[in-house]
């Protein structure tokens, strides 16, 4: 078996996981500075302009109201720049409290310190909560989240406007609002990827409105296409807009067909989350999958499926459809009652998980001190053989199978014999 | 990571909008100065309304360049922090990788491999199987005594279930049935036993019920809750009696260690008991409720704990002096308890087959050993534009801590292959053990044949013995 040379802990290698922990909020935290950025400027031509104009009006009065709009301005802004100042310090102790977790990881010289099982513990919760926000079980997450107390450590807030615009896209009646306006708050970053959300938003517009079929929504439809697919690089929406015109929505022709089914709102859902964790980063999948298929690969075994798995749970029994055997086990004691460890990938949790999942590799066997091997093939480390027997009270000079419970089969100790293995 | 650290402390010492909102209050202040000015102006001054208007232009612009130099500041710590942050992970972008996904994904249609580096090949792993896992989640959470957000889970995996299948998608959602219980939340406080009985897919041996799981985790958490907070070993007792043969049958020291601690207690903290009442020393109370104690329910443990029990009951002479005498050490019971606390959360997950820790964590530890190995190995693989052949197992050994091993693995001395359903380990007469396909090879055409390692010949008839490893 590949053992560990050394249980020192690499910190770098172990972070990989945890990249997107500490990306997220400074995205966020740059988008707030360019919202803040548009705020100002937006206030300063409005007050400039109204200052401008101020000085052709001589009528005190006129004077005074102009003012007081600059003054109502200026306090609009004041009080725009005070919440976007507000989710900065949110942010900010976001960012601190994922800092000091990762910190964390670096006082812990070893895996095998106890520290280590802590701090694993508060990953696992994360990569959960994660894990579950993705799915959209919004309400567990969160219960989750704040009963291990690592509300700082996820970002709920970000993947329940994401499901929300998502499901608004997905559900009875396809609602685009949303997504467009997040489009509209975002749109910057979405160019700077090239994006083609929003035309995509712009289309399905357009299709809903071409669906009516009556004379003044197609106008209103063309107008629509003028305005929104004209002039960009792409001429694919402009040209497909104009041949959907010319077709009725119950058309067989492609792809119009295609264009007006209603497959295309989880359509456009998929795409609204893909360009979403671009944007802000994330990692496509689950990072849970990830870390648990590297996991249940690291862990797996050939023995761990075999039906002559000693630690075998329930499941290799359960995929067995002849009923005797079950009803024979039923009467006997649990097959574990050797006293290692169940290994994970045996346990019923994961082993149907693990079952389409590569086996580690090995170069080196890893074998018990000095091993024996009863009649019925079964290999054992003598000593352990021994201690079990004594356990299941097997009388003196006789050596029983453990792994059959009480009623296996017997043998003298002279049938066992030294197993060489390399 | 210090580098980080200060990065950020920088952002939120000065680097962010509280400067500007300082910068906006003032100019409110002085749009508000103006128009008070012009709205009722002081008695002494002549200033004119477009004269005061004109002053304003100046200040108002300066006003916004400070705003906007502000933000730039703001602008530069983030820089700052992003350089920090890329400083940090510099070239381990392990999880954004897309080439080297058809690599991965090669390996075979259902093998999808779902390394993180590959996320091609993560859709057809673990993504494929929703249902699985998220049973998974629900009994680790069951483990971990969160039941609340266990049932919460279970809610809301129902109720997406129910839609998604209105769509027409297909999906595994029969294990529900196993969690659901006709409460909805499980009583902490109840003992639920005998309900109606199903067969579930769970537990073969033992006859499964709605919610048995639950049930169990939520006895377990029962009995935790009293020894460790309140003292009261009573419960853990009952458990432990009423399992004695097949906490027996592993040879588990639980039933004898709560009956010490036990013992203990009544010893070290007495308690005024009326039926002692003839006994009018007060410090011997407790002492002599210990003996009361021991006279019944050591004897059952007699065979096996002589020593310890002699030990304990030796300490009753000491009692006046307990901390000056050789025993004090079995007395201190803090640490005492918290060891027994884990000995039974092990012994009651061991009865129900399940691994001690929880099989999550594990696997996510595992899994983050592992993860820097295979994403170094799919960079070197995409670099050289080859992919992997082998589906079923892993190319690259990922080296775990002892603690994470199992099973006794067998690797052919000859062929440097594991031992699978396939190609099995054979043993020689001699005791070496070999590859079933290495051993046919060796003695391809010849009635008899020498093992590679030692002197021995052997007919070779029948193949070896086959060995469970």
């Amino acid at each position: 078996m590949a053992e560990l040379t050394s249980t020192k802990l690499d910190f770098d290698s172990h972070l990989l996981l945890d990249q997107p922990l500490l990306r997220l909020p400074h995205e966020l935290l740059r988008k707030n500075l360019k919202s803040a950025q548009r705020h100002i400027e937006i206030a300063n031509k409005g007050i400039a302009a109204s200052i401008q104009t101020l000085t052709t009006h001589s009528s005190p009065a006129e004077t005074l109201a102009a003012l007081d709009a600059t003054l109502l301005k200026a306090q609009t802004l004041k009080r725009k720049l005070k919440a976007l100042h507000a989710e900065e310090a949110t942010l900010h102790r976001q960012q601190k409290a994922r800092i000091a977790h990762l910190q964390e990881l670096h006082d812990i010289p070893t895996i095998v310190d106890v520290k280590y099982d802590v701090w694993a513990q508060t990953r696992l919760d994360r990569l959960l909560v994660d894990y579950l926000l993705r799915q959209n079980y919004l309400a567990s997450a969160r219960q989750l989240a704040e009963a291990k107390g690592i509300v700082d450590l996820v970002d709920i807030p970000v993947f329940e406007e994401c499901g929300r615009i998502e499901a608004s896209l997905r559900g009875a009646n396809g609602e685009y609002g949303d997504a467009l306006g997040w489009c509209a708050e975002n749109k910057q970053a979405l160019k700077k990827i090239g994006s083609i959300l929003e035309m995509e938003l712009r289309l399905q517009q357009f299709i809903e409105m071409a669906r009516t079929g009556e004379m003044d929504k197609l106008m209103e439809a063309i107008a629509h296409a003028r305005k929104h697919f004209v002039g960009g690089q792409d001429t694919l929406y402009g040209l497909r807009a104009g041949g959907l015109l010319a077709h009725a929505p119950d058309t067989m022709v492609e792809p119009y067909k295609m264009m007006y089914a209603p497959t295309r709102y989880p359509y456009l859902a998929a795409l609204f989350l893909r360009t979403h964790h671009t944007l802000f980063a994330l990692p496509a999948h689950p990072l849970l999958h990830t870390a648990v298929s590297a996991g249940l690969s690291a862990l797996k075994t050939p023995t761990c499926h075999s039906a002559h798995n000693p630690h075998r749970g329930m499941s290799s029994l359960q995929h067995s459809s002849d009923k005797t055997t079950s009803t024979m086990s039923r009467q006997s004691v649990p097959p574990l009652l050797t006293d290692t460890p169940v290994c994970p990938i045996c346990s019923t949790e994961l082993n149907e998980l693990a079952r389409g999942v590569p086996y580690a590799h090995h170069t080196k066997s890893y074998m018990e001190d000095d091993p024996v091997v009863l009649p019925n093939g079964r290999v054992f480390g003598r000593d352990r053989l021994r201690g079990l027997n004594v356990k299941l009270g097997v009388p003196e000079g006789r050596v029983r199978d453990p792994t059959d419970g009480l009623g296996g089969a017997e043998w003298g100790w002279g049938e066992v014999r030294k197993v060489f293995i390399l | 990571m210090d580098a980080l650290l200060t990065a950020h402390n920088t952002l939120t010492t000065h680097a962010n909008l509280s400067t500007t909102l300082t910068t906006v209050d003032h100019l409110i202040d002085l749009l508000q100065q103006t128009r008070d000015n012009i709205a009722g102006p002081p008695p002494n001054t002549t200033v004119s309304a477009p004269l005061q208007i004109a002053k304003l232009k100046g200040p108002i612009r300066q006003t916004f360049e400070k705003a906007e130099e502000d933000l730039k500041e703001v602008n530069k710590g983030l820089n700052g922090y992003q350089k920090a942050w890329k400083e940090k992970f510099k070239g381990k972008d392990g999880l954004g990788m897309e080439g080297s996904g058809e690599s991965l994904g090669g390996g075979g249609g259902g093998v999808g491999l779902g390394l993180g580096a590959g996320s091609g090949g993560a859709s057809g792993g673990l993504a494929g199987q929703k249902g699985l896992v998220e049973r998974a989640i629900a009994m680790h959470l069951l483990r971990e005594g969160e039941f609340h957000v266990a049932s919460t889970f279970v809610k809301e995996v129902s109720a997406q279930s129910r839609s998604r299948n209105s769509d027409g998608i297909e999906e595994d959602h029969s294990w529900l049935d196993d969690f659901t219980t006709d409460s909805d939340n499980v009583d902490m406080e109840d003992e639920h036993l005998e309900d109606d009985y199903e067969d579930g897919e769970l537990y073969a041996p033992e006859v499964m019920e709605r919610g048995y799981l639950q049930r169990k985790f939520a006895e377990m958490y029962r009995i935790l809750d009293a020894l460790r907070n309140h003292h009261n070993l009573a419960p853990a007792i009952h458990w432990a009696n009423v399992h004695s043969d097949e906490l027996g049958a592993r040879a588990s020291n639980l039933e004898f260690e709560l009956a010490r601690l036990r013992f203990v207690e009544l010893y070290t903290s007495p308690q005024p008991d009326p039926s002692t009442s003839d006994n009018p020393d007060p410090s011997f109370s407790g002492p002599i409720a210990a003996l009361h104690y021991a006279r019944t329910t050591f004897p059952s443990f007699h065979p096996r704990y002589t020593h310890e029990i002699s030990a304990l009951l030796g300490a009753l002479a000491f009692s006046p002096s307990l901390p000056t005498s050789p025993y004090h050490t079995l007395f201190s019971q803090e640490p005492t308890r918290a060891s027994i606390a884990t000995l039974f959360t092990t012994s009651f997950t061991t009865l129900l087959a399940l691994p001690s820790s929880p099989p999550l964590l594990t696997t996510t530890n595992a899994g983050a050993l592992a993860l820097p190995v295979l994403t170094k190995y799919s960079h070197i693989l995409s670099r050289t534009r080859s992919s992997w052949t082998t589906s079923q197992e892993l190319p690259v050994e990922t080296p775990l801590p002892g603690s994470m091993n199992f099973h006794n693995i067998f690797v052919c001395p000859v062929s440097k292959e594991q031992g699978t359903e396939a190609n099995w380990p054979v043993m020689l007469p001699c005791g070496h053990v070999l590859a079933r396909e290495s051993l046919e090879a060796h003695a391809r055409g010849k009635g008899r044949c020498k093992c590679p390692y030692c002197p021995v010949e052997f007919r070779v008839e029948g193949g070896g013995k086959r060995v469970f490893i």
